[in-house]
């Protein structure tokens, strides 16, 4: 039994040495090569001064590489975090400064979008393409000196860390999920048994790698010495090749947010037939409004549907598998009930164990909750908090912020959030690190981040801003602020400039009344 | 009927307008790949093809909703150009 993610490999790359284990942009990688080139990258990383639980950046769009680099990174003994290749520099930035980062593997283009100030920070950058100076920039070919065969020999137990995922955070700053070993392993033995992954599965890898949704593509891929196709931009923004894509490849397990499969049922002129090498369809990150999984279920005959739920902090933690015979009666999709290895209740606002029926808050145990989040113990112990249900030990417990329900059916239903976290294609938002974005505008006086609902993407963002001076500031000038500080996907797509923002009677900005106003969508 | 030069115009504008601009991004080439650094999204594509389909007054099927049609300023106006000929 693995222990450690890089063990998983190391199985995969006995049992099956020539067989592909990576696709991306039409090439291809075996185990062979995948073990090797992450070996050769880990005495790379070590020479350069990699230690036990080094943080390591991943900065560049995904291919064959991003998987070398995920692996070799956890063979140094590093924890790698994976940066979204099309985040602002400052954002970038913040995490490498945050979490610590002194060896980023990037491209020559993602170097480039660095400022200055994050450029001084970084003792080398690893190149995935370009060539090298001998000095602070090491080309991918310098690999090939190292030795191929072995890793460096690092001890290592399943409580280290394996990498950090960031999500957005509500005081403007996004914030690092520490994930272990072990984490991540109680996830994929989970997938590994509850979907029985096999050598031959042919499996997507859609959402990018900074999104756990990766996690299960990546590792359960490797436990089963299958072969994981990496979906870039090319393919992900056009239903129609997207649709092709899944047939000519033979895809037998896909998991995506569940947008992503609206476009395709919507636009990627599907058909039972190009859908018929799929086996098992896993879905997970937002509510997938039922209208569209009916015709998922209508026209993908041949496979299971999964809705899988859960935070970055637990990975998935409750899963519904879709009876297809509830479908036409089903109001709401439930989450289901709690993976294997993993504990969840609901919690009264009294503290007390949710009644059948009653709302309450999702709250996680076990083995796959985070320790928390990097070099924020306050953040930390607000959501990952002792088990007072529990006298005789210490242990702590994840609450997610989701309000839920248990059904007659036993399933957990999801009624909604505590706070203003919102999903939008998936994604976490925290409408607060908006507001802080366009807050620290000086010309800014105030400004209130609402979602405006939305059948396919779950949520778009509108702005409601006030400024210091009237007419100083237009909505583009705005909308480009925000570039420079949030992720493209975070950036308000409607800003509707007011004088002064509606209060209720204690002065706070009326939410309430800014919703129910009239919302001009594009 | 919209002169042939014309035509690269209008979608520059629209591209730099609608998408890049609020993206923080002030000026593209041609040739830039518009999906590679998110200046268009998923729902950008299909906002972007019902601009297409009314301003040249073409019909673009879901079928060539694709890559090598819409990766650039040039890629649109080829498939543009080719769509009005027929």
């Amino acid at each position: 039994m693995a222990y450690i993610l890089q063990q998983l490999l190391s199985k995969s790359a006995k049992a099956y040495p020539e067989k592909p284990a990576v696709w991306a942009r039409g090439r291809s990688i075996t185990y062979r090569e995948l073990d090797e080139g992450s070996n050769q990258l880990a005495h790379l990383l070590r020479q350069r001064g990699v230690q036990k639980g080094d943080r390591v950046g991943l900065f560049f769009p995904k291919c064959v590489e991003s998987i070398i680099s995920m692996l070799g990174v956890l063979k140094a003994g590093g924890v790698y975090v994976p940066l979204d290749p099309q985040a602002p520099a400052d954002r970038v930035g913040y995490i490498i400064g945050n979490c610590g980062i002194q060896i980023l593997i990037t491209s020559a283009e993602g170097r480039a979008a660095l400022t200055p100030e994050t450029l001084s920070t970084l003792e080398c950058c690893v190149l995935t393409e370009g060539e090298g100076n001998g000095s602070d920039l090491v080309a991918w070919s310098q690999l090939s000196e190292f030795p191929a065969t072995y890793a460096p020999a690092v001890a290592l137990v399943e409580t280290d860390l394996a990498y950090i995922l960031y999500t957005s955070g509500s005081t403007g700053r996004p914030k690092g999920v520490m994930l272990t070993h072990q984490n991540a392993l109680t996830f994929v033995e989970w997938c590994a048994d509850e979907f029985q992954v096999r050598s031959e599965d042919r499996l997507s890898n859609h959402a990018p790698l900074h999104f756990d949704l990766s996690v299960f593509d990546v590792y359960n891929t490797l436990e089963a010495g299958a072969t994981v196709y990496l979906i870039t931009e090319d393919l992900a923004l056009f239903p129609t090749s997207l649709a092709n894509f899944i047939e000519t490849q033979g895809i037998t397990i896909w998991y995506s947010v569940p947008s992503a499969l609206i476009l395709l049922l919507l636009h990627g002129r599907m058909t039972p037939d190009k859908l018929k090498s799929l086996r098992i369809i896993l879905f997970a990150g937002e509510v997938f409004p039922m209208k569209y999984l009916r015709q998922l279920a209508e026209i993908s005959t041949t496979s299971e549907l999964y809705n899988l739920y859960g935070p970055t902090e637990t990975n998935v933690c409750t899963y519904y598998k879709v009876e297809r015979e509830r479908l036409a009666a089903l109001e709401h999709l439930p989450i289901g009930i709690a993976c294997a290895n993993t504990e969840c209740f609901s919690v009264t606002p009294e503290g007390r164990l949710a009644e059948k029926g009653e709302a309450g808050e999702l709250y996680v145990r076990g083995p796959s909750v985070t320790y928390g989040y990097w070099a924020d113990p306050e953040k930390t112990k607000k959501m990952v908090v002792p088990n007072h249900f529990q006298e005789n030990f210490e242990e702590k417990m994840y609450r997610t912020g989701d309000m839920v329900t248990v059904g007659d059916d036993g399933n957990y239903y999801f009624q909604g959030r505590r706070d203003s976290m919102i999903k939008s294609r998936g994604y976490r938002i925290e409408l607060g690190e908006i507001e802080n974005a366009l807050l620290s505008h000086p010309g800014v006086r105030e400004a209130a981040v609402l979602a405006v609902p939305d059948e396919i993407i779950g949520n778009r963002i509108r702005a409601v801003v006030s400024l210091h001076l009237a007419g100083s500031l237009g909505v583009q000038e705005l909308q480009q602020y925000c570039a420079s500080r949030v992720p493209k996907y975070m950036i308000p797509e409607m800003i509707d400039l007011y004088n002064e923002l509606p209060k209720t009677s204690t002065g706070k900005i009326d939410r309430v009344k800014l919703a129910t106003e009239s919302v001009a969508v594009r | 009927m919209i002169e042939q030069a014309e035509v690269k115009d209008r979608i520059r504008e629209y591209v730099l307008e609608e998408f890049a601009k609020a993206k923080g991004i002030m000026q593209i080439t041609d040739q830039e790949v518009l999906t590679k650094n998110g200046i268009i999204d998923s729902m950008g594509i299909f906002r972007l093809v019902s601009f297409l389909e009314e301003t040249f007054n073409v019909r673009i099927g879901d079928e060539e909703i694709t890559h090598d049609n819409l990766e650039s300023v040039d890629a649109i106006e080829r498939l543009v150009i080719a769509k009005s000929k027929k």
